[in-house]
């Protein structure tokens, strides 16, 4: 039997995690919403008022993203880990590395990319300057990735685990930190009349890294973790 | 063999590396407060008081060293952490992790005093200034890494787990400095540095050195008593442990 | 202004937190040494030939 390519392995595991979502689609639509409940709570924190809101808008709506992110790390390796698929993939003759990639970016294009297509509507919730919408859209459909490839490397370390909850966030958000600010911070940047591609090309380049780097640390926690 | 590759391969012998430890950490431990308190007794008796910051400049003998080593000990613990997982040798895992409070004290060290000498600077507590913010997610860091040791049971994969976030960790360190240099340049106005543009005088450098000198002293009689107790803990159903503590009935713990 | 309160503040820090690095690895080794003696005398055969005594 031949080994399969990295290419067919890709085609498997995606085809599998698609159908396995597909089984439960609404928990595809359950970032999006606690995005909207983020929102809606600093609404309501802040009074309403419209100017207020404006100048908190872009920086709210990427903490919502973020936040989002950090809860959804849960389902990366969980179910995998439970019933024992995650030693198969130790066994795999494809490298763990690249197995973890496919797995990352599906998770992101199931978990962070409705929330993507969702911000405009939140972002008209927090009255946020047509202007700024798509910097911001840019900087999130940059930095999402990013995070879910940091995250990726933290929920490998805490996999089978049964009470990470909030180790997990307490190890990733420190990691979370340099995206966080040239994402936001790109944006408030441009508002204040500065150019932000510089903030824009450092998120890229960090991506870049991230794509090739944070995949192959993964491979090595889940190796510690199964030990 | 070379007796100094000999030396290292005894060292990875728990009772051998106890002994070590015992006999070695007391000196350290001496010597760094030694030196310590000449340094201090300079910058507390010796040095001038700086012509802008009155004698709240003399925190940065304490404030200036702690932030050294609070990155210092965070690279080291790095180092021994890669060490550890490309080699799998059991004493590195125990120094990187024995590393991790005493780099977390640092770094608690270093955010109490800026934010001590913030306040006459500054007029509050706290300023969200590159060098204080990097400081204060660099002890996360710390906390992330004595978390998850504390988090895993297996001893040894809980210290390879958090070696690797470790590693991970002094990766992202610069980006993170650099992160929040850039980002505090967007706000514009704001206060000067922590050090002022006055230049140092040549004798307000000599306690500062002592200092460097004594806390890389402490941090090293820290390391061997903390490697000590983990080794110990790792180890403790061992016959040489039971012989240890059998002939210590009696006396205080060295 | 009087610094001094600050300076005394700040150089108070650094000796707490030094002597909790220092206090911390000391009682841990000496508990450790102390679980470890207490299992050694749990495990500890009694001689059965002797007369039972109250010493251990």
């Amino acid at each position: 039997m031949n080994t399969p390519s990295l290419f067919e392995s890709a085609r498997a595991l995606l085809v599998r995690d698609l159908q396995l979502l597909w089984r439960r689609r609404g928990d595809a639509l359950q970032p999006a919403l606690f995005a909207l409940l983020v929102v809606m709570l600093f609404a309501l924190a802040m009074g309403g008022e419209p100017q207020a809101l404006a100048r908190i808008a872009a920086p709210v709506l990427w903490l919502a993203s973020l936040l989002a992110g950090l809860l959804a790390l849960d389902t990366l390796f969980r179910g995998d880990a439970e019933d024992g698929s995650l030693e198969q993939w130790l066994l795999a003759p494809v490298p763990l590395a690249w197995l973890v990639l496919v797995r990352v970016l599906v998770h992101w294009t199931t978990t962070a990319l409705p929330l993507l297509l969702a911000t405009p509507l939140l972002a008209e919730l927090l009255h946020l300057p047509h202007a700024q919408l798509p910097l911001l859209l840019a900087s999130l459909a940059l930095g999402t990735p990013l995070l879910s490839l940091l995250g990726a490397v933290v929920a490998a370390l805490t996999v089978g685990m049964r009470r990470s909850g909030i180790l997990v966030a307490l190890l990733a958000l420190p990691l979370y930190v340099p995206v966080l600010v040239f994402g936001a911070g790109s944006v408030a940047a441009a508002a204040q009349g500065l150019d932000p591609t510089g903030a824009l090309l450092m998120l890229a380049a960090g991506l870049v890294l991230a794509l090739v780097l944070a995949p192959l640390a993964a491979a090595a926690a889940i190796r510690i973790a199964l030990s | 063999m070379n007796p100094v590759v000999r030396w290292f391969h005894q060292l990875g012998s728990p009772p051998y590396f106890d002994r070590f430890a015992a006999r070695w950490a007391p000196w350290a431990y001496a010597l760094a407060v030694l030196v310590m308190a000449y340094g201090l007794w300079g910058a507390l008796f010796n040095v001038p008081a700086d012509y802008q910051q009155g004698d709240s400049f003399r925190i940065l003998y304490i404030h200036v060293p702690s932030a050294w080593m609070s990155l210092f000990v965070f690279a080291l613990m790095a180092f021994y952490a890669a060490i550890a997982l490309i080699w799998r040798i059991k004493l590195c895992e125990i120094l990187a992790m024995a590393c991790a409070p005493i780099g977390a004290a640092f770094t608690l060290i270093t955010l109490a005093t800026g934010s001590i000498w913030g306040k006459p600077m500054w007029g509050t507590w706290w300023d969200w200034d590159p060098r204080l913010t990097t400081e204060l997610v660099l002890l996360f860091l710390y906390f992330g890494v004595i978390g998850l040791y504390h988090a895993i049971d297996d001893r040894r994969a809980a210290a390879r787990a958090a070696g690797l976030l470790a590693i991970v960790g002094v990766a992202l360190l610069p980006v993170i400095r650099y992160s929040v240099v850039w980002w505090n340049s967007l706000h514009q106005g704001q206060t000067i540095s922590l050090f002022g543009k006055s230049t140092m005088d040549a004798s307000m450098i000599q306690p500062l050195i002592w200092m460097i000198v004594g806390t890389k002293l402490w941090f090293i009689g820290s390391l061997l008593m903390r490697a000590r107790a983990d080794n110990l803990r790792r180890e403790i159903g061992k016959d040489w442990v039971r012989q240890l503590a059998a002939s210590n009935a009696g006396d205080n713990a060295r | 202004m009087s610094y001094q309160n600050y300076v005394v503040a700040a150089y108070a820090v650094f000796f707490v937190v030094l002597l909790w690095d220092f206090l911390a690895p000391r009682i841990g080794i000496r508990q450790l040494l102390k679980t470890a003696k207490t299992r050694v005398t749990r495990q500890t055969k009694p001689d059965k030939n002797e007369p039972l005594t109250r010493e251990s």
